[in-house]
C-alpha cells in the first residue's frame, strides 16, 4: 500500500488536473461560506445540532427501539447487522426473497464501507448506481474521492470517454449537459427494469419511524417509489429524536455540502408505499466502538456533509484517491484510525493542522483535534517510521534541556547560513524536497526577547518593530 | 438477529459521551426576511425554478394555458382540475411504470418555505408517488398563505401521525457531477414552476 505522501505526490504531477481540483473545491467552499452567512443564526444551529446529536447518541439504544417500533409499525421491516458481511447477507437474503437481479441504488457511503456492490455483483445481482458521479466512477471501475461528489477527480474529457465507451455517447463529447442527457435516458431505462431499489439514509426519525433521504438529481426518489421492494441502509447514529431536529439538521446540511439552501429533494418515507415491501437494514459496524472511546466519540457525530473535505488545504491538493481509507479527507482520517491504526497510520500526518475542517464542521467534530491525538496514538503504538521516530527523539531531548537547547539553536544558526544549500535539499531529506529554508536570524529568540525587554520603553530602538515580530 | 439486535444496542449503552447530554431547548427562526413571498420567489428562481404570483385559481389556469410547458406537452397529469384538465389519469393505472412517458405533471403543494424555496409536497392523494419524479416537468399550486419563513415552522405545521410519504422539493432535478457545472434535468423534472395563489 503506497502511502499518502507518495499517492499525493502522484496526483500533483499532472499540474493542471491538480489545480482545477483544488480551485473546484475552494469554489464550493466559498458558496457554502455565503450560505452560511446568510442565515442569521448559524453558529447557534451549530451548537444546537451538536447538543441534538451528543442527546441523541447518549440515548441510542432508546431511540434505536422508538424508530425501530414506529417504522415498524408503518410496515417496514427492520433488520440489525453487526458488520458489512451480516449487512451484506441481509441485503442478498432480502433481494433473492424477491426474486432481485437488477437494483437501481442510490448512493450510500455506508454501502461503500461494506463492499455491498462487489459482493452483490460476485451473486449474481446487477446493481446500477444511479447517482450521476457514482455511476461515472463506476462505470470507470473506480471508488468515489469525495463523500458528496464522488467523481470530482474526473476531468469531462475522461467522462465522454466512458461514457462513449458504455453508453455509446458520439466519440469526443464533452458537453456536460449533453453528457447528463445521455446518462438520464440510459439510467431511466435501469430505473424501469429494476425490481428493488437501495439507497442511504440520511436522517432516522425516532418519533415517527420516517426514513429521510436528500439528494438533487431525484435518483434516490425515483429508486424508491418505483420497484416493489425497497432497501434503505443506515449506520446506528443515523437516528434523531424528534421530527423537529430535521429543521436544524437539513437547514446545515445542503448548506454545508453544496451551499445550496436545500438539496432539491428532500423525501420522508414512513413505511412502504402500497404494494411495496421496504426493509430497514440498521448497521453498527465499530460506530458503538468509536461511542466508546473518550478522546474521539464526536466522530460518530457527522453527518457526511464533506465540507471538511472542501476545506482541506492538503485534500484539495492531493485528492481524495491519496487517501487509503473508504472515506478521504478530515473526517475520513478519524474514522479511518478505528478502523485500522498501523494500516492508516499515515492519515493523521495527512494535515496541516489548520483547524480549518472544525471552523466549518455543521456539527462542531473536533476533527483537527483528534487528528493530533491520533499522531499521539500512531507514536505510542510505535508506528511511527525509524526516521520521524529519531528525529522527534531528538527533539525530545533538546527540549528538555535548556542548554542543549540554547547550543542547538547556536550550532544550527551558525552551520547552517555556511553549509551550501544542496546539504539540505536533497532526495534523503524529506522535509527539504520540496521546501527551503528559512533564513537563519542573527540571534536566538531569548536574546531578541532580552533586548526587547530593556528597551520596553522605547520600542522603535529595539529593532523588534522593523522586522515585524514584536 | 435478535441477538445481532441485543449485542448492538448493549454496546451502545456503554458510551463515553460527556457532558450535558440532556436534549436541548432550541429555537432558531430565520429571522430577518422581511418579505416572505419575495425571498420565497427569488430563492426558488436561483435554484433553477420559476415562481408566479396570481390572484385566484382561474388566474393560475390562465398563467398554465399560455405557458410553453403546457403547449408543448402531450400527455399531461393534472390533480388540480381547477387549473388545468390534462389528458392522462395516473389515478386509472394500476402500476407507476405506466406513468413513465408523462410530460407535465400538476399538484399541490401543502406549504412553501421563504428561506430555502421548497414546497411540501403530500404524496398520499396520489396513487402513484413515483409521478413527481418520473414527470418531465412538474407545476405545484400552493395558497398564498402557506409561505411560512423558515424550516422550523414548516415542520411544525405538517402533520406526520398518518403520513406516508412527503417531498420537499427545491426547484427542478439537477446535477453538478460532471466538473461542478450546473446541468438542469438530472433524473427528476426538468422545470418547476411554483403558481401561489392568492
Ligand atoms: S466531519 Fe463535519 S464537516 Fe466533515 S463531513 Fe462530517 S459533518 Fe461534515
Amino acid at each position: 500500500m503506497k502511502s499518502h505522501a507518495r499517492l499525493a505526490a502522484a496526483f500533483l504531477k499532472q499540474e493542471k488536473r491538480a489545480h482545477w481540483h483544488d480551485q473546484a473545491l475552494w469554489y464550493v467552499r466559498e458558496k457554502r461560506d455565503r450560505m452560511a452567512a446568510s442565515v442569521p443564526d448559524w453558529e447557534a444551529l451549530r451548537e444546537t445540532a451538536q447538543a441534538i446529536k451528543r442527546h441523541a447518541l447518549a440515548n441510542l439504544p432508546r431511540y434505536l427501539e422508538e424508530f425501530e417500533q414506529n417504522a415498524a409499525a408503518r410496515g417496514a421491516i427492520v433488520h440489525y447487522a453487526l458488520d458489512p458481511a451480516e449487512h451484506n447477507r441481509i441485503v442478498l437474503e432480502v433481494l433473492k426473497s424477491k426474486n432481485a437481479r437488477l437494483v437501481a441504488k442510490s448512493k450510500s457511503m455506508l454501502s461503500e464501507e461494506c463492499g455491498l456492490n462487489e459482493f452483490l455483483e460476485r451473486n449474481g445481482v446487477e446493481v446500477v448506481e444511479t447517482d450521476l458521479a457514482e455511476r461515472i466512477i463506476q462505470l470507470a471501475g473506480e471508488r468515489p474521492s469525495h463523500i458528496v461528489l464522488p467523481s470530482i477527480h474526473i476531468r469531462k474529457e475522461e467522462v465522454g470517454e466512458i461514457f462513449h465507451e458504455h453508453l455509446g455517447t458520439e466519440k469526443g463529447e464533452s458537453d456536460p449537459t449533453r453528457l447528463t442527457r445521455a446518462a438520464r435516458t440510459h439510467l431511466r431505462e435501469k430505473f424501469l427494469a429494476a425490481q428493488a431499489g437501495i439507497s442511504g439514509v440520511n436522517f432516522a426519525v425516532a418519533e415517527t419511524g420516517a426514513v429521510v433521504i436528500c439528494t438533487n438529481e431525484g435518483n434516490a426518489d425515483l429508486g424508491n417509489s418505483l420497484p416493489d421492494l425497497y432497501i434503505a441502509v443506515m449506520g446506528v447514529e443515523k437516528v434523531i429524536p424528534k421530527t423537529k431536529d430535521l429543521g436544524v439538521f437539513l437547514r446545515l446540511l445542503s448548506r454545508s455540502a453544496t451551499g445550496q439552501p436545500i438539496s432539491a429533494y428532500t423525501s420522508h418515507l414512513l413505511g412502504p408505499r402500497p404494494g411495496q415491501e421496504m426493509h430497514i437494514v440498521i448497521v453498527d459496524n465499530g460506530r458503538s466502538e468509536i461511542l466508546q472511546r473518550e478522546r474521539f466519540y464526536k466522530a460518530a457525530f457527522c453527518i457526511r456533509c464533506g465540507a471538511c473535505l472542501n476545506t482541506c488545504p492538503v485534500y484539495r491538493r492531493s485528492g481524495g484517491h491519496s487517501y487509503n481509507y473508504v472515506i478521504p479527507g478530515p473526517i475520513g482520517t478519524i474514522l479511518a484510525m478505528h478502523r485500522d491504526l498501523k494500516k492508516y497510520k499515515d492519515m493523521p500526518y495527512a494535515s496541516t493542522l489548520c483547524g480549518s475542517c472544525t471552523a466549518v464542521c455543521p456539527v462542531k467534530i473536533d476533527i483537527h483535534r483528534q487528528i493530533v491525538l491520533w499522531r499521539n496514538e500512531v507514536v505510542e503504538a510505535g508506528h511511527l517510521g525509524r526516521a520521524k521516530s529519531a528525529a522527534l527523539k531528538t527533539a525530545t531531548l533538546g527540549m528538555k534541556r535548556t542548554r542543549l537547547f540554547r547550543l542547538g539553536g547556536w550550532t544550527v544558526r551558525k552551520l547552517l547560513r555556511s553549509l551550501p544549500p544542496f546539504v539540505f535539499n536533497n532526495r534523503l531529506t524529506i522535509w527539504g524536497r520540496s521546501r527551503d529554508l528559512p533564513k537563519m536570524p542573527a540571534q536566538s529568540f531569548r536574546a531578541e526577547y532580552r533586548a526587547h525587554s530593556k528597551s520596553k520603553t522605547n520600542l522603535s530602538e529595539s529593532g523588534l518593530n522593523r522586522e515585524g515580530r514584536s | 438477529m435478535t441477538d445481532t439486535r441485543r449485542l448492538i444496542l448493549d454496546r451502545l449503552r456503554k458510551h463515553a459521551i460527556a457532558g450535558d447530554t440532556s436534549y436541548p431547548a432550541y429555537s432558531h427562526p430565520h429571522a430577518g426576511i422581511s418579505d416572505l413571498r419575495r425571498s420565497f420567489q427569488s430563492v426558488i428562481e436561483s435554484v433553477g425554478g420559476e415562481c408566479r404570483y396570481v390572484a385566484d385559481l382561474e388566474a393560475a389556469r390562465k398563467v398554465i394555458s399560455g405557458s410553453e410547458i403546457l403547449t408543448a406537452a402531450k400527455t399531461i397529469c393534472s390533480h388540480v382540475k381547477e387549473v388545468a384538465e390534462g389528458n392522462f389519469d395516473a389515478e386509472a393505472k394500476s402500476d407507476a411504470h405506466q406513468c413513465a412517458d408523462v410530460d407535465l405533471t400538476i399538484v399541490r403543494g401543502a406549504l412553501g418555505v421563504a428561506e430555502n424555496g421548497a414546497v411540501w409536497v403530500n404524496a398520499d392523494p396520489l396513487r402513484h408517488r413515483a409521478l413527481l419524479f418520473l414527470s418531465e416537468n412538474l407545476i405545484l399550486v400552493i395558497e398564498g398563505r402557506d409561505i411560512v419563513p423558515d424550516m422550523e415552522s414548516a415542520y411544525a405545521r405538517i402533520d406526520f401521525t398518518r403520513l406516508r410519504s412527503g417531498y420537499f422539493i427545491s426547484g427542478p432535478s439537477k446535477t453538478a457531477d460532471i466538473e461542478q457545472c450546473l446541468v438542469i434535468g438530472a433524473h427528476g423534472a426538468k422545470s418547476v414552476l411554483v403558481l401561489v395563489v392568492g
